[in-house]
């Protein structure tokens, strides 16, 4: 008997890295679930590759766009009937720059991205689930949710802001049966690391990229890095009948990293 | 079967939150030690709870540094190691507002909530570190993050255990053992409706009006349940926990303000 036996999830991003590993928990805990991404044929290989059958599906889109937050959605719906638990975990940087090099395209970028598309996502998703009196929003925050590190200002400024919009929704859906909650992982090796960590460690002021990953590391008690499974296991949590009595909470997965 | 093999003690397991775990981590494999002060009740809590040689009462005191050692020792001497401490016991009694407040109700309660987490933790700590696997939850509240007026004995030794979690977590980060806190929001348990009209009153309320106000102020407009905290104690407990630590999580229904 697994603790997700009947409910239907949809995680924006979702075929590789968090997402991923959220999808395959899910999976194993006896959820369907729609995963998404922008390359199609990056999709259909992480579905032969999580091996979930008829209870997984792939939604096309770039998680930037009003579209694809909305229609994963209306296309979880439409496959298999409901929409439990919304995972809007998708997000990222592509060129970060210090606030006096910031351009305005990256930093409209990122708030699309990282904040626009969870605004877009959690109202299409409380649409479908107020009426239904029940559902879970568990939204990807970051550990720079609450703190600040130099040369990612439009990453730390989105992370913190998708807390404030996470807390006000707990509120308004708290009697109703929805929870909603942010996961703060630390950092993690996942391939977007991989592609934008080399960049980014640059505009953060550290000399290579196997810099970054340690000065993360150090900041934590266990001074490694955090893994994909350790968020997953949150979100199993959260997303749990047993997690009702949990909402507006910033879930530190960051192996002791945050003051707070 | 998240916690198969693993070995535990749970202090003050007889009832409230602490039985919910208990039973939460025999259900997903774990051999568990249960405390309380009573033998009576701890009888009737190994009777109710029915897991034959997979749980274990011992009887004592958290308030005595010998008390506390007996537990871990015990624990040990019954599985053979101690895996998982949840460091549940706690309460208060004696609440009054801090200028009438008198020393020993502080004395108490900083025996029986902060000392006692120090007490087992160090015990804990001498039988986990050597195998370099632990996990330490410590039942915080609310009260951990916020203050009430009128209580802040409970305040005070709640916030004091929050801040030894968070150095200890820093001690032994790399050595494969963590520590966190759970800060359940008010539950109507046992201990609460033995010790909560006394609060109520240095409160200047009714015991109704004591869990009114924790539910109004709730995002759920309602009190949290054991079952509620023991979920999360699960997960904390766990393998993939391993990545958790100095934190202290909330199970309040989206009450404490971070």
């Amino acid at each position: 008997m697994g603790k997700l036996d009947g409910k239907v999830a949809a995680i924006t991003g979702g075929t590789r890295s968090i997402g991923r590993g959220m999808a395959e928990a899910f999976l194993r805990e006896g959820a369907k679930v729609v995963v998404n991404g922008r390359d199609a044929a990056k999709g259909e290989k992480a579905l032969k590759e999580m091996g979930g059958g008829p209870n997984i599906a792939y939604f096309a889109g770039d998680a930037r766009l009003q579209s694809t937050a909305d229609g994963i959605v209306d296309f979880t719906i439409e496959k298999y009937g409901k929409l439990d638990i919304m995972c809007l975990n998708s997000g990222g940087v592509q060129n970060t720059a210090p606030v006096h090099m910031m351009t305005n395209e990256e930093w409209t970028l990122e708030i699309d991205w990282n904040l626009n598309s969870v605004f877009w996502g959690m109202r299409r998703a409380l649409n479908h689930m107020i009426p239904r009196q029940t559902g879970r929003i568990i939204v990807t925050s970051s550990v720079e949710g609450k703190l600040g590190k130099p040369g990612i200002p439009g990453y730390a400024a989105t992370k913190h802001a998708v807390l404030g919009l996470m807390k006000a929704a707990a509120k308004e859906v708290g009697t109703l049966g929805i929870t909603v909650n942010a996961i703060l992982p630390g950092l993690i090796e996942t391939d977007i690391v991989r592609e934008t960590g080399p960049e980014s460690a640059k505009a953060m002021g550290v000399e290579t990229y196997e810099g970054l990953l340690e000065m993360f590391a150090q900041e934590a008690s266990i001074k490694r890095l955090n893994t994909v499974e350790e968020v997953a296991a949150a979100a199993v949590m959260l997303a749990s009948d047993a997690a009702s009595g949990i909402t507006g909470t910033s879930w530190a997965v960051d192996g002791g990293t945050l003051p707070y | 079967m998240e916690l198969q093999g693993k070995v535990a003690l749970v202090t003050g397991g007889t009832r409230g939150i602490g039985r919910a775990i208990a039973e939460a981590f025999v259900a997903e494999g774990a051999s568990v030690v249960v405390n309380g002060r009573s033998e009576a009740k701890g009888e009737q809590a190994l009777r109710e709870m029915n897991a034959g040689d997979r749980v274990h009462f011992l009887a004592g005191d958290v308030k005595s540094r010998e008390g506390c050692e007996a537990l871990v020792k015990g624990t040990v001497a019954r599985y053979g190691k101690i895996d998982i401490l949840v460091n549940n016991a706690g309460g208060a009694t004696g609440h009054a507002p801090v200028v009438d407040l008198e020393d020993w109700a502080l004395e108490d309660s900083l025996k029986w909530n902060l000392w006692s987490t120090f007490w087992c933790t160090q015990y804990a700590l001498r039988d986990m570190l050597p195998r370099q696997w632990g996990r330490i939850i410590n039942i915080s509240s609310v009260e951990g993050k916020h203050g009430k007026p009128g209580v802040s004995i409970y305040v005070m030794a709640k916030h004091a255990i929050n801040g030894f979690t968070k150095s200890c977590a820093q001690e032994i980060g790399t050595q494969g053992v963590t520590i966190n806190c759970i800060c359940p929001g008010a539950i109507e348990t046992d201990i609460m409706k033995d010790e909560g009209p006394a609060a109520a009153q240095a409160m200047g309320l009714t015991y109704q009006g004591l869990l009114d106000w924790f539910a109004s102020e709730a995002a759920i407009k309602r009190l949290n349940t054991v079952e509620e905290v023991a979920v999360v104690a699960t997960l904390l407990a766990s393998e993939a926990g391993g990545g958790m630590t100095g934190t202290m999580y909330s199970v309040d229904g989206g009450t404490a303000a971070y």
